[in-house]
């Protein structure tokens, strides 16, 4: 049996690419090891269910030695197709077999009833910010709920283009699908940035209008530039200063949380990428020196 | 009944899939709206480049760029799971009027392999001493006993078929989780595919002959447990159990 609690600390997206390299450098116990800040890592449930070959003995390996976090992208969440019950289905039972605690999915949609019929385009689609829009996927959060029989968590996505129809802004959509919800938040840092820059808001102002008590997770990853004011959410480069930043506002906020490092493409050598690991758990470690610094002043 | 932010993601969907037929949205910026219109349409091209390098390359890159895209326009994808999206593009070609036959058929072929190289199986269990005549050969749990109307394992950009012939392929993983083909003649694979509902190598032999209305059954068992012994070999066939 798994908990909640076995995502702890810092995490990694276990991509294809890393796994040889992560096997590499396992050691039990690591204190030496160049991976040790690797807590956990985090998985696409849309990768590894009814994988079986090298696929499944690679996740099997994983199982035994690192707590897992199931990062979903096809739930489609505000999807105006049916929810996918069979999909739910089989997240349940890909959650049970590899002990995997936390399921997470973004506030967004990846399918659509073109022509009366339902069908998935494979990428995150923005929600327009609605009212309507709002109960919809809140009674869509409770359903999955209801299947899985535990909560999820849902992340605030990244988006490039603002719904003319919107009636309200994204902190309040946000806010108001998981008070109706009832479900966790997992915050995403980058996102936060990266819709910073392509709507014009203040990033620090968003991050103080999340609700606190319903953070468990959270993600950092870099970005494309394609604009001054149009960022890309590829997580294909280095994650850069300002959302480091909002990371440490973000704990000095809120305590700290389980946090992952994203990168999905143009991944250098783990040598390279697990510097930005190291970084989490040393704005991590600083986070609870100045907490119990203050704790002992008060 | 459509809800009105519904409306405005069926018109924003539509537009993604077919901008040619469905104008994006009212008051919607067009660089905002490329993004989406190219991000789905990149996701899409990349899983198919991975899995139908033959395709793409036999088709040529400004004919496999429109068959994406009538594929991101009117096909209804079912799996949320990212490994069938070759299946789904598998399933398009099918009914797809300006895909060739052949490159239908190489796409099936190509999507073969990534399908048995995730195949999920069990272990079988063996016998400590193979015996491929009097009990049943095991084949390797992750494989397609294939049959194409063009010997798709040879098209290339130097070799289109513009006449069918008929071939026969078993495609497996072996124990190293390598995928490998074996050509097959149709006697071959009719003997696998007896031997896969389970059968004696003797009696799948024997039932052969007399389909082929051989006039030397022994000659057939013969012939037949040399080729289980190749297969065996190759890792094609594990062992035999009882």
């Amino acid at each position: 049996m798994s908990v909640l609690s076995d995502i702890n600390g810092v995490g990694l997206g276990l991509k294809r690419e890393l796994i040889p390299q992560i096997q590499r450098h396992f050691q039990h116990p690591q204190p030496d090891a160049l991976i040790r800040h690797i807590d956990f890592v985090e998985i696409a449930p849309e990768n590894w269910i009814g994988a079986g070959g090298k696929y499944a003995a690679q996740l099997a390996w994983f199982v035994e030695r690192y707590p897992i976090a199931c990062h979903g992208l096809c739930l489609s969440l505000g999807g105006p197709d049916p929810l996918n019950i069979h999909f739910l289905k089989q997240v349940k039972q890909f959650l049970a077999d590899n002990k995997i605690p936390l399921y997470t999915e973004h506030l967004s949609y990846c399918s659509d009833f073109y022509q009366n019929k339902p069908g998935y385009l494979y990428d995150l689609l923005p929600i327009p910010f609605t009212e309507e829009a709002v109960h919809y996927v809140a009674n869509r959060i409770k359903q999955t709920q209801d299947i899985l029989g535990q909560r999820i968590a849902v992340e605030n996505a990244s988006f490039y283009l603002k719904a003319p129809i919107a009636t309200m802004d994204e902190l309040t959509f946000l806010n108001a699908v998981l008070t109706e919800a009832d479900c966790w938040l997992h915050l995403d840092i980058n996102n936060i940035y990266v819709n910073s820059i392509n709507f014009g808001f203040d990033a620090s102002e968003f991050l103080k209008g999340v609700p606190a008590e319903r953070i468990v997770y959270s993600h950092v990853a870099g970005h494309y530039q394609q604009k001054p004011d149009l960022l890309i959410d590829t997580h294909g480069a280095d994650v850069i200063d300002p959302v480091w930043s909002l990371l440490e506002q973000s704990y000095a906020l809120f305590g700290t949380f389980p946090t992952l490092l994203e990168r999905d493409s143009n991944i250098p050598p783990i040598e390279t990428l697990i510097q930005e690991v190291d970084k989490i758990a040393r704005l991590q470690a600083a986070a609870a020196h100045i907490k119990c610094l203050t704790k002992s002043a008060a | 009944m459509m809800l009105d932010f519904q409306q405005y993601q069926h018109a924003f969907t539509a537009h993604i899939r077919d901008p040619k037929n469905n104008p994006k949205p009212n008051n919607v910026d067009e660089e905002r709206m490329a993004v989406y219109r190219e991000g789905v349409y990149n996701n899409i091209f990349e899983s198919a480049s991975v899995c139908f390098p033959v395709c793409q390359k036999t088709v040529g890159n400004q004919d496999w760029d429109a068959t994406i895209r009538r594929f991101v326009a009117s096909h209804h994808a079912e799996s949320p799971i990212f490994r069938e999206i070759p299946h789904e593009l598998v399933k398009f070609l099918e009914t797809d009027p300006a895909t060739p036959d052949y490159i239908k058929q190489l796409a099936h072929y190509e999507w073969a392999e990534l399908a048995i190289s995730s195949m999920q199986t069990k272990t079988p269990s063996l016998s400590v001493e193979t015996d491929l005549l009097d009990e049943m050969p095991v084949l390797a749990p992750a494989h397609l006993l294939l049959q194409y109307d063009y010997p798709v394992q040879k098209i290339s950009t130097q070799f289109k078929p513009e006449t069918s012939e008929p071939t026969y392929l078993f495609v497996f993983r072996n124990p190293h989780f390598d995928v490998h083909f074996v050509e097959l003649n149709p006697m071959v694979y009719l003997l696998l595919d007896r031997i896969k509902q389970g059968t004696t190598g003797k009696e799948a032999l024997i039932a052969l002959a007399e389909q082929m209305q051989h006039p030397d059954p022994a000659a057939i068992i013969t012939f037949g447990h040399a080729v289980l012994t190749d297969l065996l070999e190759q890792q094609a066939i594990l062992g035999s159990t009882r």
